[in-house]
C-alpha cells in the first residue's frame, strides 16, 4: 500500500438528499469510499446513481447532507473544484476531441501552466510515467479517432489520473468494451487499487460486479438499500435486492427448430473493406420459431446486417431470399409488407418520432389499416387510434403520464415497449431486434426476452444484434459471431462454448 | 403533458402581443401621443366599420396563403422560403392568361387559378428537385428563385405585357376580375384562402398521408425505416406549398392588383414564414395570425392620420411580436424552463 491503508476513509457523503421539485432523486444516501479499494454502486436505472456522481462532480447541489473528503467537509460547487479535489470521472461516452491526438486530449482544460507555452516533453515524461505505473497503455502521439473503443477509455483515465485524481468515478465502463477489453480494464483497476487510488464503478452486469468489486451499494429508488461486502451476498440475491423483489432466474428453454426459412443470407457483401461499418461474404439462415444471436462487439458489421434485412441498404453482392423468394429491390416498405419487424438499433433516433405521441408511434405503420382509418387513409380514426393504444399499454406495460404523451418524454425502457408493441402486432415472420436491451433496467430486460420468446414460439424467426453477450447467451437458439463484417462461426446456443465464442468476437 | 404543451403554443404568442402592445404603447407615449386614443385608431381603422373590415381581411389574404405554404413546407421539415417567388410566379401565369386567353368571366378566373397553382408548383418543385435528388439546401436554392422570380416579373411588365409607357402590364379585364364578398372590399379570394387553410388542416391531422408527412418532417430517419416514401414526402410538400403560395399570387392578382407592378408581393413571402411559426405552424391559427398582422397594417394608416403617431409604431410592434414569439417558443423549450413548470403542476395537483 503506497497511499492510505485500506480503511482510510477517503470520501463520504452523508444523508445525501436531492429533490427535483416535490421528486426525490436521492434521498437520505450515505456512500463512503475508501483508499485503495473499488467500490461498486448497483441499481436500475432511475436509482439514483448518476443524480448521485453527479452531486459528487459538482453538477448539482445537493438538497441536503453534506460531502467529506478525507475527512474536511467540502462544497463542490463545480466539476473543476471536484477535479482540485481528487475525484475524476470517465463518462459513459467519452469527452475526448476527437480529431486531437492522445497527448494533446490529456493535457486539455490543465491549469498548472502560467505561462502562455507547453513544455511539451516534459508533459509527455509525466503522462508516461503514468502510464508505465497503471500499465496504461497509450500512444501519446495518435489522433483519438484511430484509437478502439478501449485505448480511449485508457486515454479517459490518464486524463483523470494526470489531473491527480485518487477518487475514480467509472460510469459503466464495460459497455461497449470486448470480454478482453473489459479483463485489461480490471487489471488496470486493480493497479489502480494497489497505488491506494479508489474506484467507485457503476455497472448493472452482475457479473463483473462481483468479480471486481470489494463492497457494494445497493440502491433503489433514489435510496440506499445497503452497503455489503463482497462475498457477504450472491449475484441473485443482490440482484433481487436491488430490484426489490424477488426474480427467478430465467431459464429459457432453446429451440432447436428447423422450421421453414424466413430469411437467407447468400454470400452477402456490402463495403466490403470496411472492417467496422461493413459485410464481407456473409451468409447465414434464419428458420420459423427460432432466435439467432448475433454476437460481436459493437462496430463489427452489425448494423449493416440489420439496415440489410429491414430492406435498408443493398447488398453490393450476394443474394437475399426472404421467405423462399429472392428479394430484388430493397426498400424498407417492401420488407414491412412482406412481414419483416424491425426493432432498430438507435431507438430515439430510427425507432420512434419523439415529438409525436405514444398513440401516433404504435400506429405509425398502418394508419392505412381499416381498423385506424377510413377509405384508405382518407380519415384518420381518431378514438380507434386511441383505445388501440390504451390496449396496448395494457398490454406491453407501458408506462406513461397519457398516451397522448410525446414519446421522447418517456424513459428509455418504455420507449423501447412503446416500438416493441407496434413491431409485435404485426405479427412478423421475420423480427430483426438490434440491441433491444441496451440501456435497460433488469425489469424492462426481462419484459423485453420474455415479449420476444413468446414471439419466437408463435413461430416467428428472431434476428437478435446485441453487443451484451449475457443476452446472447440467455436467449439465442443459434450464434452466430460478427467481426470485422464476417462471420467468424456459428455455435448452438444451448451449452454454448463460452470461451470459444469470445475468442471468436475477438477476431482468433 | 399535452395540455400543457399545446398551453404554452397559446399562451406564448399572446404574452408576446400584449408585451409588444405595451412596448408600442411606451413609444406612442415617449413621441407625446395618448396611446389610449392611438390604440382606438389602430382598432377602428382594421375593423371599425365594414369598410375597414373589408380592407383588413383583403389586405390579410395574401398573406394567409404565404403563411399557409410555409406552414405545410415546414411541416415536413422542408424550409420553403420560397413562397414569394412562387406567389410571384402564379401572378405572371394568371396575368398570361387573364390578358390573352381568348374567353373572360368565370372559366377564365378558374383556369387563371389552377394554372397560377400548378405554375407556384412547378416553380417550388425546381427547388425540391434538387433537395431530393441532389442533397442541395432548399432554403438557399428557394431565396435565389425569389430573385429570379422578382426579376422574370420585371421583364413582364416592362417588356413582353407593358401598358403602352407606363411599367406595368395591362389590366384584368372588368369580367376576369374577382367578385367583392359581401359587398366588402375583400374578393372571394378571402373564402378561398380560408378553405385552403381548413383543408389543409383536415390532410394534415385527419388524413393518413398527412400523418406520415408530419412525421417526415418530426424524424426522417424514423419515417424512412418505418417504410415512408420520405422522397415523395419531401417533394410532395415543395409541390404543395408552392402551389398553395402561387394560387394565392393569381387570386391577388384577379382580386386587388390586377395588374403587375414593381413591388407587387413584396416582402409576402417571408412575412408568410414569420406567421406560420408564430401560428406554431398551424393551419388555422395561421389564418387567424394573417389577418392580425393584417389589421396592424391597415389600422396604423387610421392611426396616424388621426393621432400623428407614424405607421412605424406599428411595424415597430409587429417586429416585437416576431421577436417574443420566437424567444418564448425557445424559452419554454428550456429544460429549466420545464422543470419549473413540472413543479408548478405538481404543486396544484
Amino acid at each position: 500500500m503506497a497511499v492510505g491503508s485500506p480503511q482510510t476513509e477517503v470520501l463520504r457523503m452523508e444523508h445525501i438528499t436531492k429533490k427535483f421539485g416535490s421528486v426525490y432523486a436521492n434521498r437520505d444516501i450515505n456512500f463512503d469510499v475508501r483508499a485503495g479499494e473499488v467500490h461498486t454502486l448497483l441499481g436500475e436505472n432511475g436509482a439514483g446513481k448518476s443524480t448521485l456522481m453527479n452531486v459528487l462532480f459538482g453538477l448539482y447541489q445537493p438538497t441536503e447532507g453534506d460531502i467529506y473528503v478525507r475527512g474536511q467537509k467540502v462544497k463542490i460547487e463545480s466539476p473543476s473544484q471536484a477535479v482540485k479535489l481528487g475525484i475524476g470521472m470517465v463518462h459513459q461516452h467519452f469527452m475526448l476531441v476527437e480529431a486531437m491526438t492522445v497527448f494533446e486530449n490529456i493535457i486539455l482544460g490543465d491549469t498548472r501552466s502560467k505561462g502562455i507555452f507547453i513544455d511539451r516533453n516534459a508533459r509527455k515524461e509525466e503522462i508516461l510515467e503514468l502510464s508505465r505505473k497503471y500499465g496504461l497503455d497509450a500512444d501519446l502521439d495518435h489522433p483519438i479517432t484511430e484509437l478502439a473503443v478501449g485505448a480511449q477509455q485508457r486515454v479517459e483515465i490518464l486524463k483523470a489520473l494526470y489531473r491527480g485524481c485518487d477518487v475514480l468515478v467509472l460510469d459503466e465502463p464495460t459497455a461497449a468494451l470486448t470480454d478482453q477489453e473489459a479483463e485489461g480494464l480490471f487489471e488496470i483497476m486493480n493497479k489502480l487499487k494497489q497505488e491506494g487510488k479508489s474506484v467507485i464503478f457503476i455497472s448493472h452486469k452482475m457479473r463483473e460486479v462481483l468479480r471486481v468489486s470489494d463492497r457494494i451499494t445497493i440502491l433503489r429508488a433514489g435510496q440506499t438499500v445497503e452497503t455489503v461486502n463482497i462475498g457477504e451476498v450472491s449475484g441473485e440475491e443482490l440482484a433481487n435486492r436491488m430490484i426489490g423483489r424477488e426474480l427467478k432466474p430465467s431459464q429459457y428453454v432453446k429451440s432447436d427448430s428447423s422450421g421453414e426459412i424466413v430469411a437467407a443470407l447468400d454470400h452477402v457483401s456490402y463495403h466490403k473493406s470496411s472492417k467496422h461499418n461493413g459485410l464481407n461474404d456473409v451468409s447465414l439462415k434464419v428458420h420459423r420459431g427460432e432466435i439467432v444471436g448475433i454476437a460481436g462487439v459493437d462496430g463489427n458489421g452489425q448494423s449493416q446486417l440489420a439496415m440489410l434485412l429491414t430492406g435498408n441498404i443493398a447488398p453490393e453482392e450476394g443474394a437475399m431470399d426472404l421467405k423462399n423468394s429472392k428479394v430484388t429491390r430493397f426498400d424498407p416498405n417492401g420488407f414491412i409488407q412482406e412481414n419483416v419487424s424491425h426493432i432498430p438499433e438507435d431507438r430515439n433516433k430510427a425507432g420512434l418520432v419523439g415529438n409525436m405521441s405514444v398513440a401516433d408511434n404504435l400506429v405509425l405503420k398502418s394508419t392505412r389499416d381499416k381498423r385506424f382509418s377510413d377509405g384508405n387513409g382518407m380519415h384518420l380514426k381518431k378514438k380507434a387510434i386511441r383505445s388501440y393504444a390504451l390496449e396496448m399499454q395494457e398490454k406491453y406495460d407501458i408506462r406513461c403520464s397519457s398516451v397522448e404523451q410525446e414519446s421522447r418524454n418517456l424513459s428509455g425502457g418504455n420507449q423501447q415497449k412503446v416500438i416493441l408493441a407496434r413491431e409485435l402486432e404485426a405479427s412478423p415472420d421475420l423480427l430483426v431486434a438490434v440491441h433491444p436491451t441496451r440501456g435497460l433496467d433488469i425489469g424492462a430486460t426481462r419484459f423485453i426476452h420474455d415479449t420476444v420468446i413468446m414471439q419466437r414460439d408463435m413461430g416467428c424467426g428472431v434476428l437478435l444484434i446485441s453487443a451484451d453477450f449475457d443476452e446472447i447467451l440467455e436467449v439465442s437458439d443459434r450464434i452466430l459471431v460478427m467481426f470485422e463484417g464476417q462471420i467468424m462461426g456459428e455455435y448452438s446456443g444451448k451449452n454454448p462454448p463460452i470461451d470459444e465464442i469470445s475468442l471468436a468476437m475477438a477476431g482468433k | 403533458m399535452k395540455r400543457n404543451g399545446i398551453g404554452a403554443l397559446v399562451i406564448v404568442p399572446l404574452l408576446s402581443i400584449i408585451i409588444s402592445f405595451l412596448i408600442g404603447c411606451m413609444i406612442i407615449a415617449a413621441l407625446g401621443a395618448n396611446p389610449a386614443d392611438a390604440m382606438r385608431y389602430l382598432l377602428k381603422g382594421s375593423f371599425g366599420n365594414m369598410r375597414n373590415i373589408g380592407t383588413t381581411l383583403s389586405r390579410a389574404t395574401p398573406l394567409i396563403f404565404t403563411t399557409l405554404c410555409a406552414c405545410f413546407a415546414y411541416r415536413c421539415g422542408v424550409f420553403n422560403l420560397g413562397g414569394e417567388g412562387q406567389f410571384i410566379i402564379g401572378a405572371i401565369v394568371a396575368c398570361y392568361i387573364a390578358t390573352k386567353a381568348p374567353f373572360t368571366g368565370f372559366p377564365a378566373i378558374v383556369l387563371c387559378a389552377l394554372a397560377g397553382a400548378a405554375g407556384g408548383g412547378l416553380w417550388a418543385a425546381i427547388a425540391g428537385v434538387l433537395k431530393v435528388w441532389r442533397g442541395q439546401n432548399e432554403m438557399i436554392i428557394t431565396i435565389m428563385l425569389n430573385y429570379v422570380a422578382t426579376l422574370l416579373m420585371g421583364v413582364v411588365y416592362t417588356n413582353w405585357l407593358r401598358d403602352g409607357s407606363v411599367p406595368q402590364t395591362v389590366a384584368v379585364p372588368d369580367e376576369t376580375q374577382l367578385a367583392s364578398f359581401f359587398g366588402l372590399r375583400a374578393t372571394v379570394a378571402f373564402p378561398v384562402a380560408v378553405i385552403a387553410g381548413i383543408v389543409l388542416f383536415y390532410f394534415l391531422f385527419y388524413t393518413s398521408s398527412g400523418f406520415q408527412l408530419r412525421a417526415v418532417g418530426l424524424n426522417m430517419t424514423a419515417a424512412k425505416v418505418n417504410g415512408f416514401n420520405v422522397k415523395r414526402y419531401l417533394l410532395m410538400s415543395f409541390i404543395v406549398s408552392g402551389a398553395i403560395a402561387g394560387l394565392g399570387g393569381a387570386l391577388e392578382l384577379l382580386g386587388t392588383q390586377l395588374r403587375l407592378i414593381n413591388g407587387f408581393a413584396a416582402g409576402y413571402g417571408f412575412d408568410g414564414v414569420a406567421m406560420a411559426l408564430i401560428a406554431s405552424l398551424h393551419p388555422l391559427a395561421g389564418i387567424i395570425v394573417a389577418i392580425f398582422f393584417a389589421a396592424l397594417r391597415v389600422g396604423s394608416t387610421t392611426m396616424q392620420t388621426a393621432t400623428g403617431v407614424p405607421t412605424s409604431v406599428s411595424d415597430i410592434i409587429q417586429a416585437l411580436v416576431i421577436v417574443f414569439t420566437v424567444a418564448g417558443m425557445a424559452m419554454v423549450k428550456l429544460p429549466e424552463f420545464k422543470n419549473w413548470f413540472a413543479r408548478r403542476a405538481r404543486k396544484e395537483v
